[in-house]
């Protein structure tokens, strides 16, 4: 427990990142980041590669900036006025933060799931192809057929596709968040960030989102943030655990799970401390 | 322990259970309720009973006259009955309605004749009486009612034909006004007085220009005059039509003949004792033949006989005994009329339920469609009904974008500080300002600075203008801040994470230099030597520079500015920021997040807003009464005549009508009745606009909704 109360107390802490995951090719690398709310630092240097074609999951106690920087990869913090930053992050080579960075571009780039389903007040097709309207697509033929793979991608196809014009608030909890991850791969992304994408849904629910992200490995390079640590050793491939702002240590999932180099990793995902 | 304590006294149980609240806040509940279905009742129940058409009773004075009116009220005061009439016929008597007291009259049951007509007037209100004689035929009374309704079609034809020269006469008019404008504006131009040279007719030695206006004119006026002399002789042989035929009524006003002796007994059977001394007193000749005689009694000792001598055409007296077998006879006071006044007629006495509701629907026809009469007091308040509508609508027109707009900037674009907390403060109290204060602005800056200026330019809005090469030099300077805020702004653009100090500056800076143009654009404008006015050449008669619809429009726009936006800032934040969020999340810029997300989840709440302008707005009278509403307007704020809106007219409007009619009139008491059916009205338009809205935003929310919003 020291090296924990070492991080409470503020000093200086080096991460450890396992050979396996560091030999692999990132889809997204993340440089030395720092992030401020104000005065108040919520990230601590972070230094971590999110792997192509892979599930990353992103594990640790509440408010340790998991979900702070899952929405740094897509600069969702950018419409937080008081955010600072320091350091970069790096998507397929090319830098995210840089000031010449059209951040509207970069967003079309990745797909994001949040917490609670989303969806918009439209219809089930509007709302799967909202990606490609805002982009001003007009054709009919292209538009169905994004919203058809989509929706197939996101195993709701068979389920909605008779009442595509129906308010995708008609469907139930977990096919609405199934509706936001087709949302979400509309646009074909090179990175699925997924915000506790299960927190809000039954176990039913939850265990359809994951098969679907099982599913979706490979094929996509999936971020998750996810507070259940049996979800988080069925689904991912790679683990990274967090506290208070700082990169404890990340490996892949079984090592995490078996035999961490660190105890405290060991401590908080037998459920010791957290 | 569970269970229930036995510390607790039986006071804080009551309080526990709160019994005295449900009872307290049920039973204000039940009076609020009860307050508005009063109000409601009552405005219904005057609105609705004011057109219908009453019985028209007579009764018999003791001193021997005749008082009749329509029953409006009736009282007990101490045993003593008050009786509240509508008299109508208010050119004979002088009065619309009289208060009658029950110790006058010998009877206070009436007397309703079923002979009695009622005729409704184009001036001087309703005429009661019995028709005795038609100017154009000599029929027999029973076909009066049918003559009388074949007539007024004819004369409705002649009326129709009346107005449609009296158009045309309007409108050669309107064509020498025109070119007299045109040649005021060559004076206006060239600096010239043409005068002269309209009057003499000589036109040389002039440019081109003017030449042309003023042989226009002299074309126009020529042949405008030419015009008139065909259109007056018809306009006077059709006036001399309109006046050929009248009707002759006998009015319930009775007259002292005389005394004569007769037999009671003999006339309450119908029979006269000495027929030759009355027809004497009547100045009749008496054929010899007994008269046909119809007496009706009026209460003890009084009656009232329809005789008709011999080769005579019937009339009407009244007999009350006096001393002795003598009786006084008093005749019925003559009236005639024209038929082309009539503009509807019917026995009051004589209807049944089928015909007093055929009057009723008449009359509400003419209330909705027609336009007034009698300066407003009946007739049809089809001008006022329009008018208030077309403000209305034009106000919404206006509130909507600026409302909407602005708050979408304060809620969705504006970063939230002291300054907008302060700004938004301010809105919401304005939203209580009294609305005489919007009247007073509104016809300060409307009317005569803005409308000044359009009129005739910043001389007349009250700006002195400033010399061409300083105003000159303005712009000049003017153009390089405006060009500096728009670089300014274009630097501090887009939004960034890494925020610097600077950029903040600039962001400032670029605010403050917007404003600065803004406000130097204004102040060019209003002290430019160049621009004298779209209508300088009408001057001194205002066009825009006084009280008219598009400012009435304007100042209730801004008088509901405020409900607008904060209706709107109330819908955008009901706004889930998770939709903004999912949206951003996809790629969507800020725009078309608000324009696709964010618009038409808050467009519910936006219309509600909407509403509650609308219902506002149309309601209210005080500015009203500044900014243009009039009590009588010939023309209509929008109608078939190019361009359609006007928004330079002045008009009627419901709100100032009530008021008008019933607090400024000549005769307020007689208007009292059409006060409540303008009420009812306004308060019918108000709920139709507003249900108009929300069948509108009910059929929107359909649209997505569900129940999981």
């Amino acid at each position: 427990m020291n090296r924990l109360k070492a991080i409470a107390d503020g000093q200086t802490f080096e991460s450890v990142i396992h050979e396996e995951v560091l030999s692999r090719d990132p889809v997204v690398s993340i440089r030395d980041f720092s992030l401020f709310y104000n005065r108040k630092q919520a990230l601590y240097n972070i230094t971590m590669p999110i792997v192509k074609g892979m599930v990353t999951a992103l594990v640790g106690p509440s408010g340790c900036g998991k979900s702070t920087l899952l929405r740094s990869v897509n600069r969702m913090n950018d419409l937080i006025e008081t955010v600072r930053i320091e350091g970069d992050m790096l998507l397929n080579g090319e830098s995210i933060f840089a000031p010449s960075v059209d951040v509207i571009q970069l967003r079309k780039r990745m797909g994001m799931v949040f917490q609670k389903p989303n969806p918009f007040p439209m219809s089930i097709f509007e709302n799967v192809v909202y990606p490609l309207r805002i982009d001003g697509e007009r054709d009919k033929t292209i538009l169905m057929q994004v919203c058809e793979q989509s929706l197939r991608g996101a195993a709701l196809w068979e389920e909605v596709k008779d009442r595509l014009n129906e308010s995708g608030l008609s469907l139930s909890g977990g096919q609405q968040q199934r509706l936001c991850i087709a949302r979400a791969i509309a646009s074909d992304p090179e990175v699925l960030l997924l915000d506790e994408p299960c927190s809000a849904l039954d176990p039913i629910a939850t265990g359809k989102i994951e098969d679907l992200i099982d599913r979706l490995r490979g094929e996509y390079s999936i971020l998750i943030v996810t507070h259940n640590m049996q979800q988080a050793s069925r689904i991912s491939d790679h683990t990274a655990f967090m506290y208070l702002g700082r990169l404890v240590e990340m490996a892949e999932t079984s090592t995490i799970f078996t035999r961490p180099t660190l105890s405290e990793t060991e401590d908080y995902v037998t459920g010791r401390f957290g | 322990m569970i269970g229930p304590s036995t510390k607790r006294s039986s006071q804080t149980q009551f309080a526990a259970q709160g019994e005295p609240m449900v009872w307290l806040s049920g039973g204000m509940f039940a009076i609020a309720c009860l307050m508005i279905l009063s109000l409601l009742a009552f405005v219904l129940w005057q609105g609705l009973s004011t057109l219908w058409p009453r019985n028209y009773s007579i009764y018999g004075r003791t001193d021997g006259s005749l008082i009749a009116g329509e029953l409006y009220s009736k009282e007990v005061v101490d045993g003593l009955s008050k009786l509240y009439l509508r008299t109508g016929n208010y050119d004979v008597s002088n009065q619309h309605f009289a208060y009658v007291s029950g110790a006058e009259l010998i009877d206070d049951q009436p007397w309703s004749d079923p002979d009695l007509w009622a005729l409704e007037r184009r001036e001087w209100g309703n005429l009661y009486g019995f028709p005795k004689a038609l100017s154009w035929t000599n029929c027999e009374p029973g076909q009066f009612a049918k003559e009388v309704s074949v007539g007024m079609l004819e004369t409705a034809r002649i009326d129709q034909q009346l107005a449609q020269a009296k158009d045309e006469l309007k409108r050669a008019d309107q064509g020498i006004s025109k070119a007299r404008l045109g040649v005021r504006r060559v004076e206006l131009a060239q600096k010239i007085d043409l005068q002269s040279a309209i009057d003499s007719g000589v036109v040389d030695g002039l440019d081109p220009r003017a030449k042309a206006a003023v042989e226009h004119l002299a074309e126009c006026t020529r042949r405008a005059e030419e015009m008139m002399i065909g259109i007056n002789q018809r306009i006077g042989e059709l006036e001399q039509k309109r006046s050929e035929r009248s009707i002759l009524l006998e009015l319930p006003i009775a007259q002292e003949l005389g005394t004569i002796p007769l037999d009671w007994a003999e006339l309450s059977n119908g029979k006269l004792s000495d027929p030759e001394a009355l027809a004497k007193l009547l100045g009749v000749e008496f054929g010899g033949q007994a008269p046909q005689i119809r007496a009706s009694s009026m209460g003890q000792d009084q009656y009232l006989c329809k005789i008709g001598f011999a080769e005579q055409p019937f009339r009407r007296i009244l007999v009350r005994r006096a001393e002795g077998t003598n009786c006084v006879i008093s005749g019925l006071q003559e009236h005639s009329i024209l038929l082309a006044d009539v503009v509807r007629f019917f026995e009051p006495n004589g209807l049944g339920l089928l015909g007093r509701f055929g009057v009723y629907a008449s009359r509400w026809w003419e209330f909705l469609t027609g336009a007034p009469r009698e300066a407003g007091m009946e007739g049809g308040f089809f001008p006022a009904i329009w008018g208030t509508v077309v403000m209305t609508i034009l106000m919404s027109m206006a509130v909507m974008p600026f409302g909407v707009l602005a708050a979408l900037y304060m809620r969705e674009y504006a970063r939230s500080g002291w300054l907008l907390s302060a700004i938004r403060i301010s809105i919401n109290n304005l939203a209580g300002v009294p609305s005489i204060v919007y009247g007073v602005f509104g016809l300060s800056f409307f009317c005569y600075i803005v409308g000044g200026y359009i009129d005739g330019g910043p001389v007349k809005a009250g700006f002195e203008p400033w010399p061409s090469a300083v105003w000159f030099s303005a712009l000049a300077v003017l153009s390089v801040v405006g060009l500096a805020a728009f670089a300014v702004s274009v630097l501090s653009g887009q939004a960034e994470a890494r925020r610097s100090g600077f950029r903040s500056t600039l962001r400032w800076a670029g605010g403050l230099l917007w404003l600065a143009t803004l406000m130097g654009i204004a102040w060019l404008l209003i002290r430019s030597p160049h621009f004298q006015g779209f209508y300088q050449a009408q001057l001194p008669t205002p066009t825009f520079g006084k009280g008219c619809l598009l400012w009435a429009a304007l100042t209730l726009a801004l008088l509901t500015l405020p409900v607008v936006i904060v209706a709107t800032e109330e819908a955008l934040s009901a706004v889930p920021n998770s939709l903004r969020e999912g949206s951003y999340a996809c790629g969507a810029g800020k725009w078309q997040t608000i324009h696709r997300i964010v618009l038409p989840y808050a467009r519910p709440g936006i219309i509600t807003g909407f509403i509650l302008a609308m219902a506002r707005g149309a309601g209210e009278v005080a500015p009203m009464m500044l900014v243009g509403a009039i009590p009588l307007a010939t023309e209509l704020p929008l109608d078939t005549e190019f361009p359609f809106l006007h928004g330079s007219r002045s008009f009627m409007h419901l709100g100032f009508q009530i008021y008008s009619l019933g607090f400024q009139s000549q005769n307020s008491e007689a208007a009292k009745p059409m006060v409540f059916t303008a009420t009812l009205l306004l308060l019918a338009i108000v709920t139709l606009l507003n249900q108009t809205a929300i069948w509108l935003r009910a059929r929107l929310r359909k649209r997505f909704q569900t129940s999981q919003f």
